[in-house]
């Protein structure tokens, strides 16, 4: 947030704030802003509103991503397994009525999406990250992501294969409760990257990013960190899985697990900036933007435009649009 | 001919040089000496281009090196023997020579530079096809150090060639650094040993937490007390 | 022919088939080892060159085995502009995630490009010989698989040739290994980067002929052709381009008798699990050289 304004403020209001407390105060703003959203717009037919809970969708999986790759430094290639994983447990606890309590938005269904991505990663992530490096661990999720599609593809009556699980329709008619819930998470999943940054974690994390041997040699259990690291993303691909599942009604291989979800994180943290607090939430709009709106206005050259977008801003801008701000304002 | 004048150089937002300046006159050996962590490497690394200093300048006879890239400083003479020999271990000791030949400057002296190479270590000569990494420690660093020679170095820059040697090979390579210097190979010389390394060298800077603490002629910081307390120690008394 | 007979069949036409893919693993390979990054258009790159052969037969007329005079240089300066046009900035960097997102977006864009002005229908291409068969000890042989089992072995050969024996090829070489200190040789690591970019779209190139001419392809194969390269490149080791080139028949091997001994879904998740398996316990591949320095 530029500084600029904060100066000018603050030389108009007579006692004593400090930047901090403007911070907060406009954080709680904008939350209200978007809690409120619903009362001036019809979600149900906004176009807006379903691009507002795309972008939240947006958030939870780009800071999934971001505690991976912008905190501990390692590239993950099966996000998509993690969000695809919520989003069948969900379906699946539903449809088994594993927890009896019907269709709801039920926290402890969540929090079940949440977790089984997160053995997964335990289970994946020891083996590959005790003994693979930066590509080759990169190689080794990918392999991980092509292995758990094709067990959702193959799960039989379980998971009923490339046609996946049909959700009665009937528990929703209202985008309101996705809206809120939505931007629950997506605070959630801020909070979660806020806290893991000021905390001795993330101390830790980028310490291993920076540089591993001599992390290590200071007496940080790197591997701990980097399985956590993992764990955690995972989780919040997952919940936010859950949430996409809930929405769709239809839970398939397709949907959920398809490769767009392995790189819109990567994409998202790496437009608006790897390892910073604000910068997937950039990336996170202007992504859900592209895509909603590109849907709208460029239907059919719209891949093509998101190619060759990446290649654009991939070139002239690496660090991201909180790099290219951080350069600029080193200028002055 | 090499000047070194008032770089700070900085690793992200931590420094790691403070106003560090030397120059390196024609034909001299100059030692650049300090413990680890003092900011050595960090020093040649700024001259060969590797990394930027944020303020001061480089010159190489007169002309600056600030904005070139580390290719280009190579063809311009300096040559950095990297600290931990960085061989193409995968490479035989005929293929990491040639590379080091490789650029236009050298490539037309390949013959002449390789007879030199061997003249100075003979032991290379019987192991020319032999995977680089296969090579004893004290052979890959004599390859290292052949691999700067076969650049017709116009400044050879050592980082630590004796890390890691047994004492009977660190005093070879001592021994080689000074025929070399002998040839009339200007020689920048870091090393840990600081022993040693005073003994051959003419001049010398010593490099303390990324500043310059001391210079002088070799012989006179040899002798010099605080010196002989902080690096060299006990060593020397039990003689 | 009995169940004997049919086994070498199947067994044969894998290893034809995974040429195909060990071609587009030496490609990766090289490109790997300088940038370190998974090109990951380098499917979509071949299928590319496959359409270009496709038209260069269909509306010129020239036979797609000749098209290579003129496919291997194009492909060679194509991979060259696109290194400096596309990579250079971003192989300077340490994040390799945009390298990565860069190749994405390309494998994007020229897919659905591609899809845009030639369609997703399935192309092949039809000459006189393509339908030849030939039949030793009653095996069926395709003529055209196997001259692109020959096309292959002899890129492989000319790559290797060109590594160890030339000037640039060895800096390559030193370059996969420790780029710092090739820079420290004077080499320009752009340079180098360019030169074996280059070369992997050249490979590219050729295995698109070689793929037009065995196979139907539609835009849109890219990217599961890249991803058995992948798997390819990790069975048979980075660093070896033999062993890459292997690598692809073993994988062809395993694919090919999975289909037939179960299903072809299942032969996809078989070769997955010999990717991860691979990559735990053998991450060097079945013939690559020492461990890849970090």
């Amino acid at each position: 947030m530029a500084k600029y304004p904060f100066n000018i403020l603050k030389s108009l209001i007579p006692t004593k704030i400090t930047q901090n407390q403007i911070n907060i105060y406009i954080i709680i703003a904008v939350i209200i802003g978007f809690a409120t959203v619903p009362f001036f717009i019809d979600v149900d037919t906004s176009y807006f509103a379903y691009y507002l809970f795309l972008t939240f969708l947006f958030i939870v999986i780009a800071q999934g991503w971001n505690i991976v790759a912008g905190y501990a430094g390692q590239i993950s290639l099966c996000q998509n397994s993690f969000f695809g994983l919520g989003a069948y447990t969900t379906g699946l606890i539903w449809l088994y009525d594993v927890t009896k309590t019907g269709y709801y938005f039920d926290p402890v269904v969540m929090l079940l999406s949440g977790l089984v991505p997160v053995i997964l990663a335990i289970i994946v992530g020891i083996p590959l990250l005790s003994r693979l490096r930066g590509d080759y661990f990169a190689l080794g999720t990918l392999g991980v992501q092509f292995t758990v599609t094709v067990l959702m593809l193959k799960g039989g009556a379980f998971t009923r294969g490339a046609d996946g699980l049909h959700l009665p329709s009937v528990a929703f008619e209202s985008m309101l409760p996705y809206y809120w819930v939505g931007l629950l998470l997506a605070l959630f999943a801020v909070a979660v990257v806020y806290f893991i940054n000021r905390s001795n974690i993330g101390l830790a994390l980028k310490a291993i990013r920076e540089d591993e041997t001599s992390a290590a040699s200071r007496g940080v259990h790197v591997l701990q960190y980097k399985v956590f690291a993992f764990a955690v993303g995972a989780s919040l691909t997952g919940i936010a899985g859950s949430l996409y599942g809930i929405y769709l009604f239809h839970i398939n291989p397709d949907s959920v697990m398809n490769l767009n979800w392995l790189f819109y994180p990567i994409l998202m943290c790496v437009l608006g900036g790897n390892g910073t607090i604000m910068g997937p939430i950039i990336g996170a709009f202007a992504l859900a933007a592209l895509l909603s709106y590109g849907d709208v206005y460029l239907l059919e050259t719209h891949p093509i435009l998101s190619g060759l977008i990446i290649i654009l801003v991939m070139k002239f801008m690496p660090t991201g649009i909180i790099g290219l701000k951080d350069k600029i304002l080193s200028r002055r | 001919m090499l000047e070194v004048n008032g770089i700070d150089v900085f690793y992200g937002d931590a420094q790691a040089l403070w106003d560090v300046s030397l120059s390196v006159e024609e034909g001299a050996i100059v030692a650049l000496v300090g413990s680890n962590g003092a900011g050595k490497t960090t020093l040649l690394k700024t001259i060969s281009g590797l990394i930027h200093a944020r303020r001061g300048e480089i010159l190489l006879s007169g002309k600056s090196l600030s904005n070139l890239k580390p290719q280009e400083i190579v063809g311009r003479g300096i040559i950095h023997v990297p600290e931990g020999r960085r061989l193409f271990s995968s490479l035989t000791v005929l293929e990491n020579l040639k590379l080091g030949a490789y650029i236009p400057r050298a490539r037309p002296f390949f013959t002449e530079s390789l007879e030199r190479v061997f003249s100075l270590f003979p032991a290379l000569k019987t192991r020319i096809d032999y995977k680089a990494g296969s090579l004893s420690g004290g052979e890959q660093q004599m390859l290292a150090i052949a691999r700067g020679i076969m650049a017709q170095p116009k400044l050879l820059m050592l980082d630590e060639p004796s890390l890691g040697l047994s004492p009977i090979l660190v005093k070879t390579i001592f021994e080689l650094i000074s025929a070399l210097n002998e040839q009339k190979t200007t020689i920048l010389l870091v090393e840990q040993n600081i022993n040693q390394a005073l003994k051959i060298a003419q001049q010398a800077y010593v490099l303390k937490t990324g500043k310059i603490v001391m210079t002088g002629r070799g012989d006179e910081l040899l002798a010099n007390e605080e010196i002989r307390k902080a690096y060299i120690g006990e060593r020397v008394s039990k003689r | 022919m009995g169940e004997f007979g049919i086994i070498i069949q199947v067994l044969i036409s894998g290893i034809l088939f995974g040429t195909m893919y060990g071609v587009a693993a030496i490609g990766l390979s090289l490109i790997f080892g300088t940038m370190r990054i998974i090109f990951f258009a380098q499917g979509t790159m071949i299928i590319f060159f496959a359409y270009i052969c496709y038209w260069l037969f269909t509306l010129i007329g020239i036979d797609p085995y000749l098209s290579l005079i003129l496919l291997i240089p194009i492909s060679l300066l194509l991979g060259m502009g696109f290194y400096y046009g596309l990579f250079k900035e971003a192989a300077a960097l340490e994040q390799k995630e945009v390298s990565l997102l860069i190749a994405i977006g390309l494998m994007w864009a020229v897919e659905n490009i591609m899809t845009r002005v030639w369609t997703a229908d399935p192309r092949a291409i039809v000459t006189a010989y393509t339908s030849w068969i030939l039949r030793p000890f009653g095996i069926n042989i395709p003529f055209t698989r196997l001259i692109a089992l020959l096309i292959a072995v002899l890129s492989a050969i000319g790559v290797s040739l060109f590594l160890k024996r030339t000037r640039i090829g060895t800096a390559v070489r030193a370059a996969s290994e420790d780029m710092e200190s090739t820079t420290l040789m004077g080499i320009n690591p752009h340079w180098v980067n360019a030169v074996t970019f280059a070369i992997g779209i050249g490979l590219a190139g050729i295995a698109g002929v070689g793929l037009a001419t065995v196979y139907s392809f539609d835009p849109m194969y890219g990217f599961t052709f890249v991803i058995m390269s992948v798997i390819a490149l990790a069975l048979g080791g980075m660093g070896n381009v033999f062993g890459a080139l292997l690598g692809g028949i073993i994988l062809g091997l395993i694919y090919n008798l999975t289909a037939y001994f179960i299903d072809s879904t299942w032969a996809n998740a078989i070769c997955f699990v010999v990717f991860l398996l691979v990559l735990m316990f053998r991450p060097q591949g079945l013939f690559g050289g020492a461990a890849q320095k970090v």
